[in-house]
């Protein structure tokens, strides 16, 4: 079986650099990192990490993003997948947004920009704890 | 509202005449008629009483010694309070009546001795319910001025609202472009403090230990990785990481992935092939790791860098926009740097799936102008131009010096505008955008704010093409 994934989707490249290297540095190689640049595009990578059987533990995601938004998108991930962790990372709080996630797609946390790896880490482990 | 309709009589009516039989009788016949009568016997006192209390309506007969009726009615006239008063004039029947004189004094009717009482009655009603009718008017007129004053003032509330409202818009995009640039810049400090605390010491001494040709390899990850330049999207990262896999699958390197990862972070897409011999060595992930983590800290530092940049874009776009001009007088501006701060601020909703292409003629003359208020325009225009292309598709803006005015040119390939409708889109509150996406004043203020510049706008269309012009005065009028 191979390893599981953690996917992050931010519209900026800068961003998911930035989450890429907390995320190793914190857990090494325990997991495989997937980085999207848009919904859509995280969207192809589940269903092509499904097809390999790569399970996905955590999603990261923004929430303004063109295109499909980050509640939208959690919500999508949500009804197929109802077991991944997601989390949202937002630059611009829509409280209304962030409601629905929680409603909707059983939102973890939300983080807000600029957040700190130490809150991106301790986030992301007590969603790991509950599985 | 009419006051008299309070009282228990029709009207107040002065009645001006030297011969007490007939102010008698004048006196019986309109009081009997519901009207309130004050009876005077001479000139002077009906102008005293008239100006004391101005009654509705002023019975005058003509012929009266010292002051005649004509002399009187020109002295009322004259007067503010009496002025609007109705003047029917007496006159005997053996007078020889100046008809013309009576209305030349302002008179507005006469009636003839011996009374016909009919006559006398509605004439008299006549003219009160004319004299109504007047102030009414009046009054009306009074609300109309008073109303289209309102509106004018509800009109400049809603220029600034939809200003707010369009800045509104903006703001929440706004806060994204900045806190995202400022995410990257603090975890990349982070991880550059985290790393300088964990290997600052040990790094020498790892160094050191390694033998010469594992330095050779540390160099020439750590080389390639810098060179590397051009920056790829996460899909086609992925693409190349899947094949870096297959490569080092091939050659029987165990965790593949996670070489082939790393890799991929540090810009190393391919030719590999003299790095094999390393990953096949037990100590080659360690190499790697370290080559890995001292790369990030170059990458950290250039994502400070650009992060940095585009956070002080964003501020600075920002502080342009709401340039506001305090004395309300025009100043001399550059209207690409106007258009340019209102791209900056729609980055975030232009960057994916918008190409802008601009044009803008070289050394252009500036313009004495409101710049916030052009603003407004611009962002009115690229937000139409930007929902009409459903955020995909291309944006184009020229500026051109023809003669003595500015020509903006927004074009965008969007759905276009149908001819049925292209004569109201000026109008204000006509959209066609679902509510809550349009209030269809965008282009009303427009229009007014170009008509304060004394410029024009007008917009061609067809489908995949619109086109909206905008020509502004070098030397406006005002
Ligand atoms: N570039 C364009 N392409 C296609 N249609 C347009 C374009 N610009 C304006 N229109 C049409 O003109 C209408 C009126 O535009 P206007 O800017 O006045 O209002 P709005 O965009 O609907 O609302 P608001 O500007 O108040 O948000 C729009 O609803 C749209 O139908
Ligand atoms: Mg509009």
């Amino acid at each position: 079986m191979s390893k599981a994934a953690i996917l992050c989707v931010d519209d900026e490249v800068v961003v998911l650099n930035s989450l890429k290297i907390q995320l190793k540095r914190e857990f090494g190689d325990a997991y495989v990192y997937e980085v999207a640049e848009s919904a859509d595009e995280a969207l192809e990578i589940i269903d092509e990490l499904q097809s390999e059987e790569t399970d996905i533990l955590v999603i990261v995601s923004d929430w303004l993003m063109p295109g499909i938004k980050g509640d939208e998108f959690l919500i999508r991930v949500h009804e197929k997948y109802p077991k991944i962790i997601k989390v949202m990372l937002t630059g611009q709080a829509d409280e209304t947004a962030i409601q629905r996630a929680k409603e909707k797609a059983a939102l973890h946390n939300c983080l807000y920009k600029p957040w700190s790896s130490q809150e991106l880490i301790a986030t992301i482990k007590s969603g790991l704890e509950g599985l | 509202m009419n006051p008299d309709l309070k009282k228990n009589y029709k009207a107040n009516i002065l009645v001006v005449d030297d011969t007490p039989a007939n102010l008698r009788l004048l006196v019986g016949m309109l009081t009997e008629n519901g009207y309130k009568v004050r009876p005077v016997m001479d000139g002077e006192l009906a102008l005293t009483g008239a100006k004391a209390i101005p009654p509705d309506l002023i019975l005058l007969d003509i012929n009266m010694p010292k002051m005649n009726g004509y002399e009187v009615c020109e002295k009322l006239k004259e007067n503010e309070l009496t002025r609007e008063i109705p003047v029917i004039f007496i006159s005997a029947l053996d007078d020889v009546l100046d008809k013309v004189k009576a209305f030349q004094v302002g008179g507005v009717d006469y009636v003839t001795k011996p009374f016909q009482v009919e006559e006398v009655l509605m004439r008299v009603e006549t003219h009160l319910a004319i004299r109504q009718l007047e102030k009414n008017l009046i009054t009306k007129n009074q609300d109309l001025e008073m109303t289209v004053q309102q509106l004018q003032n509800t009109q400049e509330q809603l220029i600034q609202s939809e200003k707010m409202a369009a800045l509104g818009q903006l703001v929440a995009g706004i806060a994204h472009e900045i806190n995202t640039p400022l995410g990257a810049i603090r975890s990349s400090v982070e991880n550059i403090a985290d790393f300088l605390k964990e290997n600052l010491l040990q790094f020498p001494d790892f160094f050191n230990s390694l033998m010469p040709e594992y330095q050779q390899y540390f160099w020439e990850i750590l080389h390639r990785s810098s060179e590397q330049k051009n920056s790829l999207s996460s899909k086609e990262k992925r693409q190349l990481k899947k094949s870096l896999i297959k490569e080092l699958e091939a050659k029987e390197i165990s965790n593949a992935d996670t070489i082939a990862d790393t890799l991929v972070d540090l810009g190393i897409y391919d030719r590999i092939s003299s790095l094999v011999p390393l990953f096949q060595d037990e100590k080659g992930s360690q190499i790697l790791e370290k080559a890995y983590q001292i790369a990030s800290i170059q990458k950290s530092t250039d994502t400070i860098r650009t992060a940095t940049e585009k956070a002080a874009k964003v501020v600075f776009a920002l502080k342009n926009y709401a340039r506001y001009d305090h004395t309300g007088e025009k100043v001399r501006s550059q209207i690409p740097e106007g258009i340019d701060t209102v791209l900056t601020l729609y980055n975030n909703q232009l960057k994916h799936g918008i190409e802008v292409t601009k044009d803008y003629e070289p050394n252009l003359p500036s313009l004495l102008c409101y710049p916030d208020e052009l603003n407004q325009v611009w962002t009115n225009l690229i937000h139409n131009a930007i929902q009409a292309m459903d955020y995909k598709g291309h944006l184009a803006i020229n500026i051109t010096h023809q003669g003595d005015s500015l020509l903006v040119s927004i074009t965008d390939s969007g759905k276009g505008i149908p001819p049925d409708i292209m004569p109201r889109i000026f109008e204000p509150f006509f959209t066609t955008k679902p509510p809550g996406e349009g209030s269809g004043l965008g282009l009303d203020i427009v229009q007014k704010i170009i008509q304060k510049h004394d410029g024009k706008i007008f917009a061609e269309s067809v489908p995949g093409k619109t086109t909206f012009n905008v020509n502004l005065p070098l030397n406006p009028n005002s």
